[in-house]
């Protein structure tokens, strides 16, 4: 309101002196601000992002939030440094400071309403020159017949003939590599090339984007734009168990041709917009697809770098959804406004606030589904409790503590591999290396069968709620390894102990790694098996095996803190005899302790217990009846379990965990150890006529979100469509009429033809959203279907670098389709499609774990690359040296290198070797044992045509001397099969 | 020296071949000869005169203890034993901070310069006037991971390409027969990070560094030689030429083709030459001995540095060395310098090996005059506190403080830049972080470290990030 009235006052020329307004700002304010302000804050020279030299950004303030409160002079920053005294923040810092009435005059102007008359060569100063950039600028829609109308009308122009048509061959597999990263087979390109109809070419077209091929190859490229990988990254790089969810949805996505406005809608607030729907919170995959940092931001316990990893999370998430969608490079505006597009810092931190409710984790992806499985699970599982608890009495096994350290109630419902921090009590399921941050000698309470936990460190040690002590423990270095469980801890070594292997099935073992104790409560124990007078039995072992064979560690079992078993130093070499401890009726608390021993370190203190139980002291009688029952019970028992089994699954996909948004604040010099003014969540403003972002006001994490999805891809949005379609083109040219990618600004690319880029980015909506339209306009255009080998040294004078396509531009194979190509060639490809990735490493679980890629020909790894389980810090040795992406980084375009390695890795890989077998096997059952018919057969099936007559001779003549298999490999090593005209 | 276009030229006979051969370990052709004008990857001149020609760079993964080895804290001493301010603890990794403890072996001044080493040392301590000291290193991180690839890539993220990669995009390769930036890990296996820390990031992949196999009897290159006997290796090649010659000739506009060809005859020249370079049979008693291959512990490491002699010698450019391996489980001694717990036992075995190996080098280099043109760089992530951690007899990280040193091309010796503060908590007189480090290096290489870019997601990024400065006081 108040700049409409400024606005109107200006424009009618009108004097704005309003009623009672004293100062004059153009006699009385703007000198004083040219004098002592300019310096710093005008034009260039706005320090901390402050200019006084014109309205707008006066108003606007600095980065630390507004300067000047119209009214309000005393919560007006400027007014406070410009009276301050502390020389750290008073204004201006050096120089003549103002005088007490120039003090005045400004307060006065500030209260009665910093009324500012904006001159013309001001509101030309106001005015950003980098607004003009061609891609803030909305869609220019041009009338055109299509795409070649555009290319040939800038060939005519430069006086360059574009080139023939290429020939069918050519064509086919141009196109199958295109669409489906895979080679044509043999018979395609025979029937290709007799197909008498004029429009076969359009008729393929439809055939390969049917395909679902199709998905697969796609989504290989959207993959490399969301730096997807099946693990963390950083320094503990652990698996991501359920990430290929979102790369089998991506392929899904791609060949169901899904609008692409609700593609990237999905991807960016699926989970909140359609909560019940798996597919569309499988989607969010994608905002959770890039590196996350386990260190940094669970494990140290230093909040300084907790909060760097939290703002590094933020920044690889909004970096890559602005690059992937818009092409803007907001990542250059973290530490200071963007240096040349007109994004400011703030509009970078309104991009955080959109996302800072995003926490990259496993989550159910069917939350329907998981209710009925849950209702229907808990029923059961009171069932079996029921059937567990007639059994084991019938029985008299007793309690199984394992179980009840998995949460379980002694009885078999507790879960494998679980645990519990003997630190904090609280439940782990995952496995965890040094405790950080433990309280020594603190008990704590857990509750139920189990009294609570304690990590000894030596001396009287607590080990009930009713505060018995244990006393005289040895001093411990109060270290920790991963928590009590029900299995044998992280890393443990052993699990034998005289010959029994207590983590086989049928056997329970509970993994006690010094320094732990566990109590259990022996009360709720006698109500449950209905007798007074107990037995604790269990196997004892150490599960560490050092190199050298040290190792130490003491194992107490104690009574209501009597230490009735004692078993001091045991190591690798000890041979622990079983213990058989009768349990008195007055005895409360039952304790398992183990700590580190004389050696004074917990490494490799896996100590552990063999089924260890507490049992009724006498076992009842065993009548025929009994047996009956027991044997009705125990089937009844199965037939739950069964049951259960299948509740189980609740299926998950690595994703976003949604939360309450925390506040995000402008980060001066982008250090989180700096915060400035709290910033709330909007859009970049630098484009012209695009809608304003709908979410500022919004709390919840999936509104901001989804207010962004629709600015996105709201129809005035002209960048969103003019990065995908720009995408599509430079995957079926090699370069993009934009190309830079992901870079659309200032630092980017120009369009080599810009009235195209925006006609098919129009042709979008009127497709429907649909990126199978757009691939088939591209696809079926003369452009497209130009040779690329052509001698034309008239057009390569001008335009030597074919900007303007007057042919097409070869290229070589991307790494993954090379070896998919030579699976497919070798008839060795597996096309499964969908499911968990194929696993071509050995994983070693460790602090920080181990992948070792192996070769290895189990027909699991001769799935398409698609499929691989991607491991971010460790790349597959064979695809890096073929230039695949790597995962830590956004890759809009591969590099594309030629280097010796390659060479060597085509050559004698182990992969390629035997590969090379295989084909040769193929060759020899399709053709024969003539050496001619082999090498027609191997030409054709690895090149798709026949060896000419300068080929065939040394080709038959390398079969003869040295065997079809190396001819294979050399035919595989060719530029001609892993470059495509 | 730096371009050798001319006498690549010269060499090999045959125009284009040799031409893109000379480019394909350390450089990239370009697509057409027309876009050589704005091409990124032709190799450049450097900015000004180098005064070394390569680097061998000694990286010592864990976190090795300034307070314990290079930096003399006669203020630590006074005040060991005394609590900490817990204060000071939030920053640090584990975060439960110890008494006040000097160093783990008495200090001694060496040389002429008098410089004061730690006992630890008593072989690098003959060499302190070759070598100028930075006691005010810092880093941003304070985990193993991320600090390595700052101390490598300049950020904290991975994703960046690593000084070595710079360097051979900046110069390209001295070496027809080898790669341009070779990585030697410990035997033990890859450091925190993995091979991100020689990953070429955004930089196009020629740049990476090539892991060559330190242990004896594998070959040093991966897939240097097929696994099983494929007779005939010759004939196969000869007809694979023949095809790639025929197809390229047909498509003259596609230099990556010839390029193509010329990287299956170097390939071949790399079977030769990877072997010869690894290959120790001629090297004498006298070195096999100065370089302790014998000893069991120190043999692995005085192989890798006598390795990145030969290789240095043969015209590669970068050598990256590293001395420890990634944190794996609880051993008895920790397989990198990250002595948590006892720095005794963990420093006490990594300083004798690195002291061995170091001191080694520096001798080698230097009697075969390659040391004036050489490099030697020795860095970590970070430092160690002056206090203890917690109870244990080990020390907690500390990215506020950490020593690193360079010695050779362009060093003056017997030199000392910035200081911790009196206990070596954090750096006190002329903070520098990997940014000085890098720029120092690339200046002595004659590399402007600002000019030195490659675009990026919208930025021209610098292995400097927007910062860094030459430290003039440690170069001659």
């Amino acid at each position: 309101m108040f700049r409409f009235t400024s606005a109107l006052c200006l424009s009618l020329g009108l004097a704005v002196f309003a009623y009672g307004q004293t100062v004059d700002f153009d006699k009385q304010i703007r000198p004083l601000l040219q004098q002592h302000c300019h310096a710093c804050h005008s034009g260039k020279t706005s320090k901390n992002g402050l200019r006084l030299d014109n309205k707008t950004h006066a108003m606007a303030g600095s980065t630390d939030g507004p300067v000047i409160v119209p009214g309000m002079s005393a919560t007006s920053a400027l007014l406070k440094r410009i009276t301050s005294e502390d020389p750290a923040t008073m204004m201006p810092p050096k120089g003549p400071r103002l005088s007490r009435s120039q003090v005045d005059l400004i307060r006065t102007w500030i209260d009665e309403g910093a009324t500012w008359p904006q001159t013309e060569a001001e509101r030309a100063l106001a005015r950003d020159p980098r607004l003009d950039h061609w891609a803030w600028q909305p869609l220019v829609s041009v009338p055109s017949t299509g795409i070649d109308s555009f290319i040939d009308a800038k060939l005519k122009a430069s006086n360059i003939a574009p080139g023939p048509r290429a020939d069918r061959h050519t064509l086919i597999r141009r196109l199958s590599f295109d669409l489906l990263g895979l080679p044509p087979s043999p018979e395609e390109v025979a029937a290709f090339e007799k197909d008498p109809d004029p429009n076969a070419f359009a008729r393929l077209v439809d055939r390969f984007l049917a395909s679902p091929r199709y998905g697969e190859r796609q989504a290989r490229q959207w993959l490399d734009i969301a730096h997807y990988a099946d693990t963390h990254g950083f320094e503990r790089d652990q698996k991501r168990e359920n990430a290929w969810r979102y790369r089998d949805w991506l392929i899904r996505a791609f060949n169901s041709d899904m609008p692409y406005d609700r593609f990237l809608t999905d991807q960016l607030a699926g989970d909140f917009l359609r909560p019940n729907d798996p597919e569309a919170v499988t989607a969010t995959g994608f905002l959770a697809a890039g590196p996350w940092d386990f260190v940094g931001q669970a494990e140290t316990p230093s909040p300084v770098l907790k909060r760097l990893a939290r703002a590094d999370d933020l920044d690889d998430m909004i970096t890559q959804v602005m690059a992937a969608t818009c092409g803007v490079t907001i990542n250059c505006a973290r530490c200071h406004d963007h240096k040349l597009d007109p994004i400011s810092q703030r509009e970078y931190y309104a991009l955080a606030a959109v996302f800072s409710g995003v926490r990259r984790g496993d989550r159910p992806i069917d939350v329907v589904g998981d209710q009925k499985r849950t209702a229907l699970r808990q029923t059961l599982v009171a069932e079996r409790e029921q059937l567990q608890v007639a059994l084991g009495r019938l029985e008299g096994r007793g309690l199984n503590l394992a179980d009840i350290v998995g949460g379980g109630n002694g009885l078999g419902s507790g879960k494998a591999g679980t645990g519990i921090s003997a630190a904090t009590g609280k439940p782990l399921a995952n496995k965890q290396g040094y405790v950080a941050g433990v309280v020594a000698n603190r008990f704590v309470r857990v509750g139920g069968l189990i009294d609570g936990v304690v990590v000894p460190g030596g001396g009287d040690v607590q080990i009930a709620s009713s505060g018995i002590l244990a006393k005289n423990i040895g001093k411990t270095s109060a270290g920790a390894w991963d928590a009590i469980r029900n299995g044998p801890v992280n890393d443990q070594k052993s699990t034998t102990i005289t010959g029994v292997n207590y983590a086989s099935s049928g056997r329970s073992l509970l993994g006690l790694h010094a320094n732990a104790a566990i109590t259990f409560d022996l009360q709720p124990m006698r109500e449950v098996l209905k007798t007074k007078e107990l037995v604790f039995r269990a196997a004892i072992g150490y599960g560490g095996r050092p190199a050298d064979g040290s190792g130490k560690a003491d194992v107490r079992v104690l009574l209501d803190g009597q230490p009735l078993v004692v078993r001091m130093g045991i190591g690798p070499a000890s041979e622990v005899p079983p213990v058989e401890l009768p349990i008195p009726m007055g005895v409360r608390y039952l304790t398992l302790m183990a700590t580190e021993g004389a050696d004074g370190t917990i490494g490799h203190d896996q100590v552990y217990f063999g089924d260890p139980r507490v049992a009724p002291a006498i076992v009842p009688g065993s009548s025929a009846a009994d047996a009956s029952e027991r044997s009705r019970l125990a089937n009844r028992l199965r037939d739950i379990e069964g049951k259960i089994s299948k509740t189980d699954e609740s299926p998950m996909v690595y994703g976003v965990r949604s939360s309450p948004p925390d506040k995000i604040h402008l980060l001066r010099r982008g250090n989180p150890e700096e915060p400035g003014a709290v910033v709330g969540p909007d859009a970049i403003n630098c484009l012209k006529g695009a809608p304003v972002y709908g979410g500022q006001g919004a709390i919840a994490d999936g509104e901001r979100r989804a207010a962004l999805a629709r600015w996105i891809v709201h129809p005035d949005n002209p960048l969103t469509r003019r990065v995908i379609v720009n995408r599509l083109w430079h995957h079926h040219f090699g370069i993009g009429i934009v190309d830079t990618p992901s870079d659309f600004g200032a630092g980017g690319g120009k369009p080599s033809h810009p009235e195209m880029l925006d006609w098919l980015a129009g042709e979008l909506p009127s497709q429907k959203w649909s990126l199978k339209s757009i691939h088939r306009l591209i696809c079926i255009s003369e452009a497209y279907q130009r040779a690329s080998v052509v001698e034309n040294p008239a057009a390569k004078a001008i335009d030597a670098s074919n900007r303007l396509l007057w042919r097409q531009n070869p290229r070589r194979l991307d790494a993954e389709s090379v070896r998919d190509a030579v699976l497919a060639t070798s008839g060795q490809l597996d096309l499964t499609p969908f499911g968990p990735g194929f696993r071509d490493f050995v994983y070693t679980e460790a602090y920080a774990p181990i992948y070792r890629h192996v070769d290895d020909d189990s027909p699991g790894l001769r799935r398409r690359s698609i499929y691989r389980f991607v491991v971010r810090t460790t790349p597959q040795p064979f695809l890096t040296t073929l230039d695949c992406a790597n995962p830590a980084n956004l890759t809009p375009a591969r590099n594309e290198t030629t280097t010796a390695l390659q060479s060597l890795a085509l050559l004698n890989n182990p992969f390629m070797l035997r590969q090379a077998r295989h084909f040769a096997d193929r060759v020899k059952m399709e053709s024969g044992d003539d050496a001619a018919f082999q090498a027609r057969r191997a030409f054709i099936r690895a090149l798709g045509r026949l060896p000419d007559q300068q080929e065939s001779g040394p080709a038959a003549d390398l079969i003869r001397s040295r065997g079809l298999p190396e001819l294979c490999r050399m035919l595989f090593n060719t530029s001609e099969f892993s470059h495509v005209d | 020296m730096l371009i050798d276009r001319r006498h690549a030229l010269g060499r090999g006979g045959c125009g284009i071949g040799s031409m893109a051969l000379a480019s394909l370990l350390g450089r990239e052709l370009h697509l057409a000869a027309d876009e050589s004008a704005n091409n990124p990857f032709v190799p450049r001149a450097p900015h000004h005169e180098p005064r070394a020609r390569a680097v061998i760079e000694i990286f010592c993964p864990g976190g090795m203890s300034h307070v314990d080895t290079f930096d003399y804290k006669p203020e630590l001493e006074r005040s060991h034993g005394k609590p900490f301010d817990p204060e000071l603890g939030k920053q640090t990794f584990a975060g439960t901070g110890g008494a006040y403890t000097k160093s783990f072996w008495p200090f001694r001044r060496h040389g002429q310069c008098g410089k004061a080493i730690s006992d630890l040392f008593p072989n690098l301590a003959r060499h302190v006037d070759e070598i100028g000291f930075i006691h005010s290193m810092r880093n941003k991180s304070a985990l193993h991971g991320p600090a390595m690839f700052m101390m490598n890539t300049g950020f904290v993220p991975a994703g960046f390409p690593c000084m070595g990669s710079w360097i051979t995009y900046g110069l390209g390769s001295e070496s027809d027969n080898l790669p341009a930036f070779v990585v030697l890990p410990d035997a033990r296996g890859l450091p925190p990070g993995g091979v991100v820390n020689w990953s070429a990031g955004f930089l196009p992949a020629v740049h990476q560094g090539t892991v060559v196999e330190t242990a004896t009897g594998k070959p040093p290159i991966a897939d240097l030689f097929p696994a099983s006997q494929v007779p005939g290796e010759a004939e196969g090649r000869t007809f694979l030429k023949h095809l790639n010659s025929r197809h390229a000739s047909a498509r003259p506009h596609d230099s990556r083709l010839t390029a193509r060809i010329a990287s299956y005859e170097l390939a071949a020249r790399l079977q030769m030459s990877a072997p010869d370079a690894v290959g120790l049979d001629g090297e004498s008693k006298a070195t096999k001995a100065l370089f302790a291959l014998d000893d069991e512990d120190i043999g692995p490491f005085g192989r890798q540095c006598l390795l990145a002699r030969r290789l240095v010698e043969r015209g590669v450019r970068f050598v990256q060395i590293f001395c420890g391996a990634e944190n794996t489980t609880a051993r008895k001694i920790r397989p990198n310098w990250d002595s948590h717990e006892d720095l005794v036992r963990d420093h006490g075995y990594w300083g004798r090996i690195l002291d061995t190996g170091a001191a080694a080098l520096l001798t080698d280099l230097k009697s075969r005059g390659l040391l004036d043109d050489t490099l030697v760089v020795c860095a970590t992530e970070f430092g160690r506190q002056p206090f203890l951690q917690g109870g244990n007899k080990g020390r907690d990280h500390n990215p506020g403080a950490f020593t690193a040193w360079l010695a050779g091309g362009g060093i003056k010796g017997g030199t000392t830049y910035g200081s911790s503060d009196p206990f070596g908590f954090k750096a006190a007189e002329n903070p520098a972080y990997s940014y000085d480090l890098h720029a120092t290096a690339l200046h002595l290489l004659g590399i402007d470290h600002e000019k030195l870019t490659y675009y990026h997601n919208g930025i021209r990024r610098r292995l400097t990030d927007v910062h860094g400065h030459v430290i003039s006081e440690i170069v001659s």
